[in-house]
This record gives C-alpha cells, structure tokens and sequence, in this order.
C-alpha cells in the first residue's frame, strides 16, 4: 500500500510532463494537469497516508 | 528696394532666431537636440571633465559643517582613477554603475536580513503552539535548522540551485554561476541542478555578487526548512531532525529551487512549450512554502500522531498550546520579515520600483488573510478563534508570495482572503479526515496556501508585473498549465523525494521518540533541560495526560 501511493504520487508527476512531449493542446495539457493532481493526492492521501494510520498509536 | 532687403534680412535673422531657439522651448521636446549640440563632439571618455562648473564644495566650506545637507555628496565624492588627469566621463559611468549595484546590494542585503528575522517569529509561533513540557525541545529546533540548514545549503545546496543562474543583471551579472547540468530531451533542454559554486568557491564563485545572491537564497531556504519542524513538533527525535535538515538544505529545495529559479526546466517551459512566462513563482510560495509544508506532510507521515491526539475510534482532541502571545507577536514577526521576502525577490531597487506594489500586495494579502480565518472561525464556532487567525494571517502571506510580483491589489486582496478560509478548511480536512497530527498548522497554512498562491498566479497575474506575467483572467490560459505543472512536481516529485529520504533516516536513526520520552514531555529526554524550570507544568485535558 505505502509503496503503490507512492507510485501513483509519481505517475501522477510524470503524466503532464510527459504530456508536454505529446501534445501541444493547452485544453489536453490541462486535463492532464488535473489527472496528474488528482493521482498524486490519491496516493499521498489515499493510500500512504491510509496505510501508515492502519498501524498508528492510537488503534493499539 | 533697399527697404524690402533689409526687410527681409530681419525677417529672416528673427526666423532663425525663432528656429534656433524658440521652438525646442515651445515645444517641450527634449528628445530633440539643439543644433549647437549636434555640432559640438561628444567628449572622449578619457578626457577630463570641467568639475568646477558644478560648483563643489571648497575644504574651508565643508570645514564648516554641512546642517542642510546641500553639500554634502557632490562630485568631490566621485572616485578618480587617475588624479593627475582629474575627473572624466569613463569615472562617472563606472561611479553609475557602481552606485546601481550597490543600492541593489543593500536592498538585497538588508532584505535577507529582515528574511532571516523570520526563524524568530517562527520560533515563537511553533513553540507557543506546543505545550510547556516542550518547549526547549520545539524552539532549539527552529533555533539549529539555521544551523544544520545554512551549514548543509553552504556545501552543497547553492550550487545545485543556482550553479547555472547567471545573468542576475541587477546584481552585476553573477557570472561565475554559469555551470547548469541539463538533459536533452526531443530537442528542448531540461535543466535539472547546477554545477558551480560548492563551498562557494569552486567555480570561481568567490565573488561579491554571489555572495549577495547566496545570503539571500540561503535565508529563503532555511524557511523552508523551519516549516517541517512544526509539522512535527512534539515527537521528534531530535537527531532524526538534524539529519533531516541538512537533507532538505543540501538536496530536496535547491532541485526544485533550480528548476523554478535557477534556469531549470519549470522556468524554461515558457520558451521550450509555450507555457505563459514559464513556472512563475515570485518570491517563494511553491519553492519555499509548498516545499516545506510538503516535507512536513511527508515527515508528520511517517512520525505518526502524538499520544493523545486522537481516541480509539478515531475522534481527535484538540492539544491547545501554552502561550497564545507568544503565537501572536511570532506571527507579527512573520509578518515584518515578509517585506524582506516578497520585496527583496526583485534582487534590488534600481530600476525595480515595483517594490512598492509588492510591498503592499503583501501587507494586503496578510490582512485579508487573518480576515478570512477569523471571519470562518466565528460563524463556524461563535468564536475569534486567536491562533487561527494568526495562522490566516500567515496563509494570505504565504499564497501572496508567489503573485506578489505580478498582481494587483484587488488580486492581492482576494488571493489572501481565499487563503484565510482555505487554511481553516484544510486544517479540519488535515486534523480529522486524514488524522495526520499537525500541532502548528504548518501542512495547511504552508503546504495547502503554498500550492493556492502557485495556481492564483496562472489566474491573476495581470501582465504588467515583473516579466510581464500574465494569468487567465487577463487572457493568457497556458499560464495556468505552467502553474499547474509546478503543483504536480512538488506533490508528485518533491514529496515523494522527502518522503523516500525520511523514511531512510526512519530506518537508520528512527523519527519518533520513545512513549515514555513523549509523555514526559521531550525537554528533559532529549534536550538535557526543560523551557521553564521554575514552573509547576499543570497536568490536564487530553493533551496532558498524555
């Protein structure tokens, strides 16, 4: 779990600046931006963030 | 017949008269040269100039004292470089130059200095925010991360930002800072770190200029650096901390420093993909701010909750901290040291008036700020609440940095107010959503507002600022997505390099103090001395009896 929420925080980097190489569409670009944003939350807040409360002090 | 040729000899001879001399008058146009100085040779630069046509002070005069003021700075305060041949024109331009550079020497200077102030302000808002029984251990941190930070930014962490950012013209040029490691990828270069400057002297960077440029950025980034300690105040095990100080001065800020500030690949996405000016950020709220929320995110993470924060079925508890005054005048501190942060990023005042728009954008966008959050706090809960609306105070600063430079103050208004509620929102998402434990406010306040000021730039900026940045609602939209692209690096990139880092000084050092070291309370345990030993520390609430 804390591994995948990292990975999808870095993909969630790499999908606009990939992006940039792909298209030189501002409305594509943005859309991007967005996915790349909401991704990278996911991870952070979704899974790492989920994945360390599993075992936090407070549930022993 | 006579009569008519001396007529018209006048005539003419007034006529000329008139050209000659009336009609520049008239007309007021001083682009325009007078005939007699088209004629006259423009004089060699080495040639001695007429010095007593300006009328300078005799020695007896200034003997005398000078109470007016009048005769003191003249052309007596010129140096010459060769008195034989006295004052020339090649003196006064260099005396030109030179005064140029020095006024922006010493706006840069003493804005660095107002900048380094800021460790005191946050020293007191974080150790005010924590309980009595730590305060020693919260404010030797934000006392050493000066330390740790400049020692660590010194070696190594300057060169990586700004080995490649010559052609600061304001400072002189910099130049010895030209060494940029970039990749070449489908024919655009990205610049990832730069390669001149380590120990400030490789390179050839012992140099005055970059002295300046170094005092400046150093002081920016130990802000940064600060911000993580109150994301995790009150758990930290103290040698986690160093370590984890010196890896954000040495590595984690100065990369993405580069690439917004020191000719990296952010900053180039204006002129490689068309992206508005590039990733503007004007004097910090992604570099520094976002920067340092974020690792505070990434460490309070991996640190876990303080005992006592939240109860079993995940409920949490409010831990108040010991001194709200303390909080108060730190914030104000704050934000006096903020007209050295956002004024002081134009790196001078000589041909940068803009300071003053700056200037006040930043006092504007901290009123409204503390504004936003009080206002939030007293529908939501009937009260004031103080220390939120110091910290709202502290989130229209920390969203107007990056568009200080760029907006107006209408803009500055509404980013800070913006700001002021979106703190308190985030701090409720933070404290009771995500459960991550953040005694200060430090992920929301610099972290959340941090990101908010980044993306207010792509809407806001109106064009007529440094750079002639201009946002969406002033009809550049791609100015956006440059903005847009900066937030995804630092949540994607930035974050997950800290975290990665952090959870290998976990594995080697480990984070988190020992149960019984937080109960006591970290002063004793791992400083050797409480904050206040002639104190009785009054034991209650949920936050004590932890």
């Amino acid at each position: 779990m804390k591994f995948f929420g990292l990975l999808l925080a870095v993909c969630g980097w790499l999908l606009p600046v990939a992006g940039l190489t792909w298209t030189s569409s501002l409305g594509v670009r943005f859309v991007l931006c967005l996915i790349g944003i909401g991704l990278c939350l996911t991870g952070i807040l979704g899974f790492l963030n989920r994945a360390y409360m599993k075992e936090a002090i407070w549930k022993k | 017949m006579r009569r008519k040729k001396l007529n018209a000899l006048i005539s003419g001879v007034i006529l000329m008269t008139f050209l000659l001399c009336g009609v520049p008058a008239w007309g007021q146009t001083p682009s325009q040269p007078t005939t007699s100085t088209q004629a006259t040779p423009a004089p060699s630069l080495t040639t001695a100039l007429p010095v007593k046509e300006a009328n300078p002070p005799s020695a007896d005069q200034m003997a005398k004292g000078d109470p007016s003021g009048s005769m003191t700075g003249t052309v007596n305060d010129v140096t010459v470089s060769n008195p034989k041949v006295g004052l020339t024109l090649a003196d006064t331009l260099n005396q030109v130059g030179q005064n140029k550079v020095a006024i922006n020497f010493v706006w840069t200077l003493i804005t660095g200095f107002l900048v380094m102030f800021m460790q005191a302000g946050f020293a007191a808002v974080e150790t005010g925010l924590c309980r009595a029984k730590n305060a020693n251990h919260t404010m030797m941190m934000n006392f050493m991360v000066y330390g740790f930070g400049l020692f660590a930014y010194w070696v190594c962490g300057f060169a990586l930002q700004m080995g490649g950012a010559a052609g600061v013209s304001s400072l002189g040029g910099a130049a010895p800072l030209s060494g940029e490691f970039a990749l070449h990828i489908a024919g655009k270069s990205w610049g990832l770190f730069g390669t001149h400057g380590f120990f400030l002297t490789q390179g050839g960077t012992y140099d005055v200029a970059v002295m300046v440029l170094f005092l400046f950025e150093m002081v920016f980034m130990d802000t940064a650096a600060t911000i993580v300690t109150g994301g995790c105040a009150e758990r930290w095990k103290f040698a986690a901390f160093a370590v984890s100080s010196v890896f954000l001065g040495a590595i984690t800020y100065p990369l993405f420093a580069n690439w917004a500030w020191g000719g990296g690949w952010l900053y180039a996405l204006g002129s490689n993909y068309g992206l508005g000016s590039g990733y503007a950020d004007f004097a910090g709220s992604g570099v520094v701010h976002a920067v340092g929320g974020l690792s505070a995110l990434a460490c309070a993470i991996i640190v876990g909750p303080r005992i006592g924060k939240y109860n079993r079925d995940g409920s949490s508890n409010a831990i108040p901290g010991h001194d709200i005054t303390m909080v108060l005048i730190g914030c104000f501190i704050l934000a006096f040291g903020w007209f050295g942060f956002n004024p002081g990023s134009t790196l001078g005042a000589s041909g940068a008036l803009r300071i003053s728009t700056i200037a006040v954008d930043t006092m504007l966008a901290g009123a409204t700020g503390s504004f936003g959050a009080v206002f939030y706090m007293w529908v939501r809960y009937g009260k004031p609440d103080a220390s939120m609306g110091g910290n709202g105070l502290l989130a229209g600063l920390v969203a107007i940095t990056a568009p200080s430079g760029f907006v107006n103050t209408i803009s500055a208004a509404i980013i800070g107010l913006i700001a002021g509620v979106l703190v308190c929102l985030s701090v409720e998402f933070i404290d009771r959503i995500a459960r991550i434990d953040d005694p200060v406010g430090a992920i929301s306040v610099h972290g959340t507002c941090g990101l908010w000021g980044v993306i207010s730039v792509g809407l806001f900026a109106d064009g007529t600022g440094v750079g002639s940045v201009k946002g969406l609602f002033y009809g550049e939209p791609s100015q956006l997505i440059a903005q847009l692209i900066g937030v995804v690096t630092l949540l994607g990139c930035i974050f997950t390099l800290t975290f990665v880092a952090n959870l290998v000084i976990d594995y080697f050092i480990g984070q988190r103090v020992s149960p019984e070291s937080e109960l006591e309370g970290l002063d004793i345990p791992e400083m050797g001395a409480v904050g206040y030993p002639e104190f009785v520390l009054k034991m209650q609430g949920a936050g004590a009896a932890a």
